[in-house]
């Protein structure tokens, strides 16, 4: 989506200290998306709600609710949003943009009825009350759409309106749970579920504006000929490796506990790695800028070169320059997310005092942060897979991923405390670290891959 | 199978396509019933050639049609790495079609024949997706044309070589033949090449046109290569367009490897025999053995033949560009103004190019000579003959035209341009033949005034008429008669097959 790397240039052509202020903070809102602004949030909440709702234990039902929702819209909307993102964009580059509300919608209407599904098939495994799993339900169905939305709001120019929203529904759900009169757990998820509807459908109405469509609903993203079906695969596994290491933690008895039903949490290990994830918003925000600016426009470039006939020197040239982008883009985040990372290990102490939090997760947090500060990398090195269309290596990579993450968090679970954490961490090192190695080779092999090797 | 005598080799001619070279390989192959022929017919796309027009003569034993440039069952690219050996040979094959001089020898086509297409050589697929491959292209690339655009060149260089593989694989299959023949070189006679290398057999050549020189044209007027000039190059030796050239070299290699391979080398006369040996074919090989015709087809017609001149000038062939048919109508005007009662007649078959028949009817109207000149349409030939007083022949260019034999056959004197063998066949084509004197007279091409001039001279002396009327009648029983030719290649064939016993 080339539409944000437009906008970012052009705030950043003023050159003023405000302008990259402006720049940075737009790229960190549509870069680290809603869910970063969700855990924010909904730890307003968390911590407004103390003294509110009654009995206690009711926040932290709510609060796991909710996360096992945004773990399973995440795991299920990922199965769509890089497949739906290439689509769309082959088709803007062919020019048909008409194609992109019908297919969004057709996109929609097929999440929503697998996410109704699943979402039926778990909640009727539970006793909770029928009133509590219809807002389930609905909070569920609506973010696995929302998470699909997002994908068009870099390929749109409004993106004012876009912070706007994010800003006043956010906004909208905090104070409606802090002013309004507490229903319990059931007035929380209906907050939480409207507020996130609201997001939805003005995102939607935006997008709507934006693409003349001659059709409702079009179901050709999943046209064999036109889709990449490697790239559902490589957007479920990475959604489900972020979350898997969670999952094991909460499976385990010895370090989880049941919280609502059949809703396990893990006293131990969630709370600091949702406090790391609000850490990668720095590092989300350079990366969005770097790889959306100079590496986004030196990729094109190159293509647009093969493809219009340049000589082989040129094409060479304009590699390295991309190359070049490409380093300037990691060391950038690297860079920022390091210091953002030096920061954090710092105030560790400070931050977990002032939220109220037993130091006694102290050394997680260290661990988490660093865990989550690779994951960006690791997001950065997969964007340039995408761009360089490496999908079955990126799939790949994630696998790696995938399966890191889970044995090795399992193993940090059989080594004890003093390891939790270091399964996460690790997994992101090595993905990492596999990573870098992949896009060196692919960057070697990037000229015969390109011209042998296509169809 | 019965036992090949012959494996005729045929590029995009008999029996799909209707012409002059393949009713020449159907003469053949009836003309000499008592030996065996095998057909290979190579074709561009399956699609351009559905429909037989030929009825296969009983002594051909087998046929079979390959095309070049259909491409089916190819796996999916998937990067490789490539033989070593293999492309080291490949690479030295590569650099001898960008340099056609030095042809490829008996060793480098045993070498293809060794390596191209086999899973453990030069596989297709390595060829399409290996990294060797990327290097001797970018190689190639830098050493040849590093200013061009590279994805043109790129192309260019999997459309020109991908045909090598299919050639290897139909010279790999060919059943055992004791002689080769191809009726072209090009692709054909790469084949035939590859096939006397594989079976160890003689190898013979004939050549009708000149097909490097045809490709040459064809490719230099060709507008599917997209010229890539730079707006900012303003040097005023800019280069042929690469991919042009490339594939230039390409025909130029494939045609020096035909002509090194073959045992002989046969044009259809003299001035082809030259063109062939200043392209690079050993003179020692040459020959030439031209086209005959059955003069009993005619022998009415010649019996029919009147005392004195018909008025009437008769242009026998096609209403295209290339028989330029509009000098015919303008060389009638200009006779007209001497000789009021002429006739020029056009005769012959007007489907092809009905935009430049259009021109012609115009250029009749303008001129006035709706009286005059007269589109007869497809006629028999035999029949018509012995009607007209003059066969001319316009043309801007021709080989060796089979009209001017009928006509003298039926004893009628000849007005041609200039082109392929024409004047040797009006004229004789060595001392001996000489001496029979002319049948006609040669015209410089477009030229209707000297057309007018060399008709009128035949038409106002009965005397010279018949004279060279009969000239060209002893001229086709001497040298062009289909037994003469049948003869000559029956000694050629066998001259290279009796060594074998």
């Amino acid at each position: 989506m080339a539409g944000i790397g437009f906008e970012l240039r052009r705030i950043l052509k003023k050159n003023t200290l405000l302008s990259y202020l402006e720049a940075y903070g737009l790229a960190a809102v549509v870069g680290s998306g809603p869910w970063v602004l969700s855990i924010l949030a909904l730890m307003i909440i968390g911590m407004i709600s103390i003294g509110r709702v009654f009995p206690n234990i009711l926040i932290i039902q709510y609060l796991v609710l909710v996360t096992y929702m945004m773990a399973g819209s995440l795991i299920l909307s990922g199965m769509f949003q890089l497949l739906l993102t290439r689509f769309i964009s082959d088709r803007l580059f062919e020019g048909k943009d008409h194609k992109v509300t019908p297919n969004l919608l057709g996109c929609m209407l097929i999440v929503s009825a697998l996410g109704t599904a699943i979402g039926i098939a778990v909640l009727a495994n539970t006793s909770l009350d029928a009133a509590v799993k219809m807002a389930l339900l609905c909070g569920f169905v609506v973010l696995c759409n929302l998470w699909l939305i997002i994908v068009f709001l870099s390929g749109m120019k409004q993106y004012y309106r876009i912070v706007a929203t994010l800003a006043i529904g956010y906004t909208l759900m905090v104070l409606a749970s802090w002013l309004l009169p507490p229903y319990g757990i059931l007035g929380l998820l209906m907050i939480f579920a409207a507020c996130q509807g609201l997001i939805t459908f003005v995102l939607l109405f935006f997008i709507l504006r934006n693409y003349s469509a001659g059709s409702l609903i079009a179901f050709q993203f999943l046209n064999r000929k036109q889709a990449f079906y490697s790239l559902a695969l490589c957007g479920l596994l990475y959604n489900l490796g972020v979350w898997v290491d969670k999952f094991v933690f909460w499976l385990h008895p010895e370090v989880s506990f049941a919280v609502i039903d059949m809703f396990r949490a893990s006293y131990i290990y969630d709370l600091p790695i949702f406090i790391a994830y609000l850490a990668i918003i720095p590092g989300m925000a350079v990366f969005m800028l770097h790889m959306e600016t100079d590496f986004a426009a030196s990729n094109e470039r190159f293509y647009q070169t093969v493809r219009e006939g340049g000589t082989l020197e040129s094409v060479y040239l304009l590699k390295d320059q991309m190359v070049l982008h490409c380093k300037d883009s990691l060391y950038q985040i690297f860079k920022v997310q390091g210091i953002t990372l030096a920061l954090l290990l710092l105030w560790s102490e400070e931050i977990l005092t002032l939220l109220k939090i037993d130091l006694a997760y102290l050394h997680l947090l260290y661990v988490d942060l660093v865990g989550v500060s690779l994951q960006v990398i690791l997001m950065a090195i997969l964007n340039v897979m995408f761009y360089l269309d490496k999908r079955y290596q990126a799939t790949a990579l994630v696998t790696v991923m995938t399966l890191a993450n889970l044995m090795l968090t399992e193993l940090s679970i059989q080594l004890g405390p003093e390891v939790y954490g270091y399964g996460f961490a690790l997994a992101m090192l090595i993905s990492t670290v596999l990573g870098l190695v992949m896009l060196n080779r692919q960057f070697n092999r990037l000229e015969y891959e390109t011209f042998m090797l296509q169809r | 199978m019965k036992r090949i005598d012959v494996c005729l080799l045929l590029e995009g001619t008999y029996p799909y396509v209707r012409g002059g070279v393949s009713s020449w390989v159907h003469q053949l192959i009836s003309g000499l019933s008592h030996l065996n022929f095998y057909l290979v017919f190579i074709g561009g796309s399956r699609s351009f050639y559905q429909q037989q027009h030929y009825t296969l003569p009983d002594n051909v034993v087998g046929m079979e049609t390959h095309y070049l440039m259909d491409k089916d069952g190819l796996l999916a690219p998937r990067a490789r790495r490539g033989k070593k050996s293999a492309f080291s040979l490949w690479q030295n094959v590569i650099s001898r079609f960008k340099n056609p001089e030095q042809t490829l020898d008996g060793e480098h086509l045993q070498g293809l024949l060794a390596n191209l297409g086999k899973k453990h050589g030069l596989s297709y697929d390595d060829f399409l997706y290996s990294e060797r491959s990327w290097d001797v292209i970018v190689d190639l690339y830098f050493q040849h044309a590093q200013n061009q655009s590279f994805v043109d060149y790129f192309w260019t260089f999997r459309n020109i070589y991908s045909p090598l593989f299919t050639l290897v694989k139909v010279a790999e299959n060919l059943p055992p033949a004791r002689l080769f023949h191809s009726i072209s070189t090009g692709y054909a006679g790469f084949l035939g090449a590859l096939a006397k290398q594989k079976q160890q057999v003689p190898y013979l050549l004939t050549e009708h046109g000149i097909y490097t020189k045809e490709r040459k044209i064809d490719l230099t007027q060709a507008s599917w290569i997209k010229d890539r000039h730079s707006a900012l190059d303003t040097s005023i030796h800019k280069k042929m367009e690469q991919t042009r050239q490339t594939w230039i070299d390409f025909f130029e290699q494939l045609g020096r490897t035909a002509y090194d391979q073959a045992d002989s080398i046969v044009a259809l006369y003299e001035g082809n025999r030259q063109r062939q040996i200043k392209d690079g074919a050993p003179a020692d090989k040459t020959g030439v053995i031209v086209n005959g015709i059955s003069m009993e087809r005619f022998s009415e017609a010649y019996a029919k033949r009147p005392q004195q001149a018909p008025k009437v000038a008769g242009l026998i062939g096609r209403v295209v560009p290339i028989k330029d048919i509009k000098t015919f109508i303008r060389a009638i005007r200009v006779a007209l103004n001497s000789e009021p009662e002429l006739q020029g007649w056009i005769i012959g078959p007007t489907e092809e190019d009905p935009s430049y028949v259009r021109e012609c009817e115009l250029l009749v109207n303008s001129l006035g000579l709706q009286d005059n000149v007269l589109f007869l349409g497809m006629q028999n030939v035999a029949e018509i003959l012995p009607k007209l007083g003059v066969c001319m022949l316009t043309s801007i260019s021709e080989a060796q035209p089979l009209v001017l034999l009928e006509a003298m056959a039926a004893g009628i004197p000849c007005v041609a341009s200039e082109v392929g063998s024409c004047r040797e066949i009006l004229e004789g084509m060595n001392e001996h033949d000489q001496q029979l004197g002319r049948c006609g007279y040669v015209t410089n091409i477009a030229d209707p005034n000297q057309a007018s001039e060399a008709l009128l001279a035949l038409l106002e002396d009965d005397q010279r008429w018949r004279q060279m009327g009969d000239n060209g009648y002893r001229r086709v029983q001497a040298y062009y008669q289909e037994h003469t030719m049948y003869e000559r290649y029956q000694a050629l064939y066998e001259e290279h097959l009796t060594w074998q016993e």
